[in-house]
């Protein structure tokens, strides 16, 4: 059989490819779009995987603040714990190149004269990096600016040893000079190449306070408890720290991005979906052109089983092909996609950058095994089917799926009967779980092919056929149920997706349109380049802010301060917020509380208002009081009303900036919002700014242009969505191409019939193309009422599960009807060639068969 | 209105070469007559009749439709030729079996894109002349093979063909439906005064016909 | 920043590199070489001089717990002041250091035979340790090793010096006050100790070759009142050893007719004398400078440490005539090896003695160093 199998495969290759290179790319395109979402989710986690090794390798346990920096006065009562065998404090800037604010660095700050092992190297391109030492080790700190950079980043800014670079930390300029090379991925794959190495007394001294470091590292003694440790740490030290170990630290990245992942992968796996559904598409296709082949295998003996076993692994090794062609697919998608997923990272989750694609051996597997356990799941339906039918079935030519078209009420009836025990489920209790949202999407995504069925039969006998056009095609189209709901189903699928992330999305951007023109009322605003990077970092010093307040035309100034810090476990963002508008003024908008009020509690009380999402979040309403970690322990405010937010799905927290300061210590603030005296103009007044300081690093925007900003934020976080939700309807599309290539080699008979009844080539082109659009059209019936239905589900059940936040429903109809038209003409081409093809039937063909 | 002068059909075939369907053929009808031609399996018969519908064309020779030499017409012209003229009746029926009755018998008018009230009356009239008018809205999978013959010579004439083709409209019915059939063919192409060219293997049916001529190994003899 | 899975002690240290390769450099500003017409100034040269680049505190000394009647303890306590800028770095940090602070101590235990050494290497930060001005009685300090809540401590109260240490890893501690029975002795003409041949290779360098000692003595959890004698070593410079010398062999014994020697010898690669001073203390204090001329050392036996390979001498007979000595000098333990973890390559033999005359009656003791004789060793400065 296997013999058998080997001809066959490769006589069919050369027969028919394009049934079998559809094959390969709808398993391909689902393989492609796993990979691609897995490659992004596991490369953001190893970006910041990277960097823990890179600076903690060697660490049991690190010491973090809650607050943005420590004392490091904390580092000898480290240092003092019997179970330590060794500690390093660090400091952690984020640093942007002068010349290139938006290229930013990790300047890591170490003890270069405690025992940790730096990985320096001699030369870009290799050299020692186990043992290599500085000629001049005092030179760390009698070398103003002295700092080691990655060979690769010695290479990308054409920096040698000796050379020096500027970079800028808020408003501080720092000049900065390789000192030597330090491979980091020498210690860890991992490790990223943005990482610059100076000594903490020059990070302190040039990046950042006296006295203050970010993190301790610590080694513990062999055979140590490190959760005893941990706790000890944790006591002596006081509340203002975390101690943490390297996989809890991963730990977190991972739940900051969970949710951001989930979706990811829930997407792709649409694809898959999809995909199986064009499998299914492309095996029954194949196997419909050689039914006289299975029947005479059958009539010469063959059993069912091994009919059954010839197509099966057929399709594996299409399958492997498709996974062949998958993996590069999804490997380019991913490098395409990277940056917009990193810059998600960064401005959404204050994590690392994404710098380089991390793809673990086991997604390949991953990939291989989604893609050949799909294409042998997709054919199994079509697989099974032609291995039972009989012998004399399999060789006449006149058949008809009518098991289907029997099966169709059923079939609704368990769809409709999911959807309602579903719905139940989560009314009765469901809706308490988290992942509910995903129950009721998979609920909705199972019942839509289920009722799929029914749905086109019944529409096409509602027609009355009155021409051999349009109607006469979707008659046509209700009597191969088995072969068109299966593509009409997976089109709806996609299509579902389609309308419901644009639903969503569109909703979103509404949402935050509105939001952004009551939350943003200034004329300009002012941080620095840090700002785009770790924010914190973005520090304005007093007497500029003081002078820019001052500035002509100025008629009232906002001042900020944020940082990151800690309400319970859960890490949110704080700001400090000095008002320099009559509360009256604000447009900030409320969720809970009354807006003057509750700025007045928070500006003269010392109150709070909070996020809706650290709302949804913690339970948290009016009244309440929210614990913070402050640096002596936990404070709590009262919550004087809940705002709408959508910056951050972690939470943010406003404060005054005066209960900032006196909880958190003072500090710079990071950025200034102006507000201009009536008829001064906002470019004008960033332009005068730019030349009265042209020294300084500043991030000036107008209001229009951070608005701008903020939507292109927006987009690069959905862009990732928006290549998924176009893969899955490529997929799609091409189902209906392989729907039509079997129904012109299912219908061959009738075709010559037409033919010989007096149809033109033309007329059944006509029908073909018509039959595409028909499913184009059913498709987008079905999937434009799957799709609301998702819309609903991921707006009002998922957002809120998982990102908290509150977004109003609005129908970008221009954006649905655009997509509906680009459907249908996709539809058109994708069955041009299966159209060409049968339009190609003659009326001789029925003779054959008379022979 | 159909004539055959010196037509010849050969297929390449791959296991013994060139082979003659039809060779030197060579005849000529006039208007209204019925002609049955008798021929064994394989001897051309239905050969002669594609040709003859301009669903093929001779190798050598000149197929005369109408006085339209049909191996000169395009592709286009011949279905054209064939959709306004020509009726078929073929001996498994050919019938859409999602279609009803109605639809069926409707589906000449449908390609031709002939629609209205006297399409819809000319229907209901020959499903009522072949005895089926109380079913024409059913699905055509339940009938009897006599039933579905009937419909597709319905069918058949729709149009009003002026040449109606049937190829062993009988081949797949017992003697008492075929004979039924025959009668109901050969008095509806009598009451069309539409010329019927049919092949049977039967002698009693041929013997019904005004002509009979004979096919064997794509010779024809007509006297 | 060190991966565990590749360097397993991780303790390929920058102090090493500090410690080896500080003389190389040109761009820092000079260092100011020692001087044989440096005025000395006591008690102000008992503290640190910033712009040397490496200066010590040695002390070594054998105790006895009080009650027994032989000495049980053989100890060693030193802070290097190892200087990384003659002036500190102008930088806005606390952090900022001119100067790195090691420890070393040992404690050498006749009893079960263990030799504990401890170590310790910070920046001289107000954070992590310092060697503080006159006259402050705190001439340095730092933290202790980590894992270590105590610190370590060398005071000068101007009449003994106190030292203090611990190391709970170890298990190990000791606290000792040592007041000074012998006047100070400068080592070489006006305390300028040669080195070498070159004009510069030298050092500033005394003695307090005899101070009684008393304290206490941790070892495993128990504290052990002690009482016993110390010679401390004081030595500031700004050079190291001179091209063809690779390590040296020092020698400091308390006689019990009064009398104490002192002995260095540099080697060149071939174990040769490069070069060599010495000097006799009579009991009345008086001070007699050595030649290689004037001694001879034969090495008896050798001792092969499993911990580094390094074969060092382990017994000796010294000869001085012009003092009328014949010495045998013998370990107490064989293994008095100090190997550092925390700095790369750097292991030394640093050890109690007894001395015995010609018929092996016990006629003193006394502390030897050995250096560079580990394969790739290091010297500790």
């Amino acid at each position: 059989m296997i013999r058998y199998l080997v001809r066959v495969v490769a006589a069919n290759l050369r027969r028919a490819p394009s049934l079998y290179l559809l094959t390969i790319v709808g398993v391909a395109l689902g393989v492609a779009s796993v990979l691609t979402v897995q490659i992004l989710n596991q490369s953001a986690l190893a970006a910041f995987t990277g960097s823990v090794q890179a600076v903690s390798g060697e660490a049991d346990l690190s010491v973090l603040g809650r607050t943005p920096t420590l004392p490091d006065s904390l580092y000898p009562a480290v240092l003092a714990d019997p179970d330590v065998a060794g500690a390093w404090a660090l400091s952690r800037t984020s640093v942007t190149l002068a010349d290139r604010p938006d290229y930013f660095l990790d300047a890591v700050g170490v003890d270069f004269f405690a025992p940790i092992r730096i990985p320096f190297v001699t030369s870009r391109t290799g050299g020692p990096a186990v043992g290599a030492t500085l000629a001049n080790p005092a030179a760390v700190l009698a070398t103003p600016g002295w700092t080691a950079v990655s060979p690769e980043l010695a290479t990308e800014l054409d920096l040698a040893v000796g050379d020096t670079f500027t970079v800028t930390s808020g408003v501080r300029r720092a000049r900065l000079k390789v000192g030597a090379l330090v491979d980091f991925r020498r210690l860890t794959p991992l490790a990223g190449t943005r990482l610059i190495v100076l000594d903490l007394a020059q990070a302190q001294a040039l990046l950042g306070e006296p006295g203050r470091i970010h993190q301790i590292d610590v080694r513990a003694v062999a055979g140590t408890e490190l959760d005893a440790l941990a706790g000890r740490l944790r006591e002596t030290l006081g509340p203002g720290v975390d101690v943490l170990s390297p996989e809890q630290r991963t730990q977190r990245a991972e739940g900051l991005l969970a949710a951001f992942r989930l979706n990811l992968t829930a997407l792709s796996l649409i694809s898959v979906f999809v995909g199986l559904f064009l499998v299914y598409s492309a095996t029954q296709a194949s196997l419909v052109r050689r039914r006289a082949e299975f029947g005479l295998l059958r009539s010469l003996g063959a059993t069912p089983r091994q009919v059954f076993a010839v197509i099966a692994v057929e399709v594996a090794l299409l399958g492997a092909l498709g996974v062949a062609l998958g993996l590069p697919l999804g490997y380019w998608a991913a490098r395409v996609n990277v940056e917009v997923v990193s810059a998600t990272l960064t401005n959404l989750y204050l994590l690392d950058a994404i710098e380089r694609l991390y793809v673990p051996r086991a997604l390949f597997a991953l990939a291989a095994a989604i893609g050949i356990g799909g294409a042998v799941a997709g054919a199994l339906l079509p697989a099974l089917d032609m291995s039972r039918r009989d012998t004399k079935t399999l060789l006449a030519a006149f058949t008809l799926h009518e098991r289907l078209g029997s099966a169709a009420l059923p079939l609704a009836g368990s769809g409709a009967a999911l959807l309602a025990a579903t719905g139940l489920w989560y009314v009765v209790g469901g809706h308490d779980w988290r992942g509910a949202g995903f129950v009721l999407a998979i609920a909705l995504l199972a019942a839509l092919p289920l009722g799929t069925p029914l749905l086109v039969q019944r529409l096409a006998a509602l027609v009355r056929i009155t021409d051999f056009g349009w109607r006469y095609s979707l008659r046509s189209l209700g009597v191969r149920l088995q072969t068109t709901a299966f593509a009409i189903a997976a089109l709806g699928i996609a299509v579902s997706m389609l309308v419901g992330i644009t639903l969503m999305i569109g909703s979103f951007r509404r949402t935050l349109e509105v939001w952004v023109n009551s939350s943003l009322r200034a004329d300009v605003y002012i941080t620095t380049p840090s700002w785009r990077g770790r924010s914190t970092e973005a520090t304005l010093d007093s007497a500029l802010a003081a002078a820019l307040a001052a500035l002509p035309g100025v008629r009232a100034v906002d001042r900020l301060r944020g940082f990151p810090g800690y309400t319970g476990e859960r890490r949110i963002a704080l700001a400090g917020v000095e008002m320099g508008i009559p509360y009256d003024d604000s447009h900030l908008p409320l969720l809970a509380g009354e807006r003057t009020s509750a700025l007045a509690a928070v500006h003269e009380r010392g109150a709070v208002l909070i996020s809706e999402p650290l709302a949804r979040k913690t339970g948290l309403g009016l009244g309440d009081s929210l614990p913070l970690s402050v640096p002596t322990g936990e404070r709590r405010f009262v919550v004087a009303g809940v705002y709408y937010d959508y910056s951050s799905e972690g939470g943010t927290v406003i404060l005054s900036l005066p209960t900032l300061n006196a909880a958190f210590g003072a500090g710079p603030v990071n950025s200034i919002a102006l507000y201009l005296a009536p008829g001064a103009d906002a470019e004008a007044t960033v332009d005068a700014i730019r030349a009265r300081y042209p020294d300084t690093p500043l991030l000036l925007r107008s209001n229009r242009t951070l608005r701008a900003e903020v939507f292109t934020i927006f987009e690069q976080t959905f862009a990732i969505t928006r290549m998924l939700q176009g893969m899955a309807l490529l997929i799609a599309v091409t189902g209906i191409t392989l729907t039509l290539l079997v129904l012109a080699h299912e219908r061959l008979s009738e075709l010559a019939l037409y033919r010989a009844l007096g149809a033109g080539t033309r007329q059944v082109f006509g029908i073909f193309v018509a039959e595409g659009i028909g499913m184009g059209a059913l498709g987008l019936v079905l999937g434009g009422a799957g799709g609301m239905l998702l819309a609903a589900i991921l707006i009002l059940v998922i957002n809120r599960a998982y990102f908290g936040w509150t977004i109003q429903v609005s129908v970008p109809l221009a954006a649905l009807a655009w997509q509906a038209a680009s459907l249908l003409a996709a539809a058109v081409a994708a069955s041009l060639y299966p159209a060409f093809r049968a339009s190609r039937t003659t009326a001789a063909e029925l003779a054959r068969d008379d022979v | 209105m159909l004539a055959f002068d010196r037509v010849s059909k050969v297929y390449d075939t791959f296991a013994s070469g060139s082979r003659y369907a039809l060779r030197d053929v060579t005849f000529a009808t006039s208007m209204g007559r019925t002609i049955a031609i008798v021929g064994r399996s394989g001897s051309g018969k239905s050969t002669l009749l594609h040709l003859a519908a301009g669903i093929d064309v001779p190798t050598t020779g000149s197929v005369g439709l109408f006085g339209r030499p049909l191996e000169r017409e395009s592709e286009t012209a011949r279905t054209r030729l064939r959709r306004d003229a020509v009726g078929l009746v073929f001996q498994f029926f050919y019938l859409l079996p999602h279609l009803s009755l109605h639809d069926n018998v409707a589906l000449p008018a449908l390609i031709a894109g002939e629609r209205g009230a006297a399409v819809d009356a000319r229907i209901r009239q020959l499903l009522a002349r072949v005895g089926l008018e109380d079913r024409a809205r059913d699905p055509v999978q339940h009938l009897s093979g006599g039933e579905m013959q009937r419909v597709a010579i319905a069918r058949a004439l729709l149009r009003r063909p002026r040449l109606l083709l049937a190829d062993e409209p009988t081949g797949n019915l017992d003697d008492a439906n075929g004979r039924a059939v025959m009668d109901l063919l050969l008095a509806l192409v009598a009451e069309e005064g539409t010329t019927l060219l049919y092949v049977t293997h039967s002698r009693e049916f041929a013997a019904l016909a005004d002509e009979t001529w004979e096919i064997h190994s794509g010779v024809l003899d007509t006297g | 920043m060190c991966d565990r899975r590749r360097a397993p002690a991780c303790r390929v240290a920058f102090a090493a590199m500090v410690v080896t390769a500080l003389p190389a450099d040109s761009q820092t500003p000079s260092w100011q070489p020692a001087d044989s017409a440096y005025v000395w100034s006591f008690p102000r040269d008992h503290w640190s001089h910033a712009g040397y680049q490496t200066e010590w505190w040695y002390l070594t000394g054998h105790l006895t717990p009080v009650g027994d009647t032989a000495p049980r303890f053989g100890y060693q306590f030193t802070f290097f002041r190892v200087g990384l800028l003659p002036s500190g770095p102008e930088l806005q940090s606390t952090w900022a250091a001119s100067d790195l602070i090691m420890g070393h101590a040992a404690l050498t235990d006749r009893r079960t035979g263990q030799h504990r050494f401890s170590e310790l290497v910070y920046r001289a930060t107000p954070l992590l340790g310092a060697f503080h001005p006159f006259p402050d009685t705190l001439l340095a300090w730092s933290r202790g090793p980590p894992g270590t809540g105590e610190r370590w401590t060398l005071t000068w109260n101007g009449a003994a010096f106190n030292v203090a240490m611990r190391d709970t890893r170890a298990r190990t501690g000791f606290a000792l006050t040592t007041r000074p029975a012998k006047p100070l002795v400068f080592q070489g003409p006006n305390g300028f100790s040669r080195k070498g041949h070159g004009p510069t290779a030298a050092s500033q360098y005394y003695s307090f070759t005899r101070l009684a000692t008393r304290g206490t003595v941790v070892v495993d959890g128990d504290t052990l009142p002690v009482e016993g004698t110390s010679w401390m070593d004081k030595e500031f410079g700004s050079n190291q050893l001179g091209a063809g010398q690779v390590g040296w062999d020092w020698f400091s014994l308390h006689l019990d007719d009064g009398r104490e020697l002192m002995l260095y010898v540099l080697r060149d690669s071939t174990g040769g004398v490069d070069y060599g001073r010495g000097t006799v203390v009579a009991g009345s204090g008086t001070v007699r400078f050595l030649t290689p001329a004037d001694w001879t050392i034969d090495v008896r036996a050798r001792w092969r440490s499993d911990a580094t390979g390094a074969v060092y001498p382990a017994r000796w007979r010294v000869r001085v005539p012009s003092a009328g000595l014949e010495l045998d000098l013998e370990p107490v333990v064989a293994n008095q090896e100090n190997v550092s973890r925390l700095i790369a390559d750097l292991a030394y033999w640093e050890g109690a003695v007894v001395v015995r005359d010609g018929r092996g009656a016990v006629i003193g003791r006394g502390y030897i160093e050995l250096t560079g004789y580990a394969v790739l060793g290091r010297l500790p400065l």
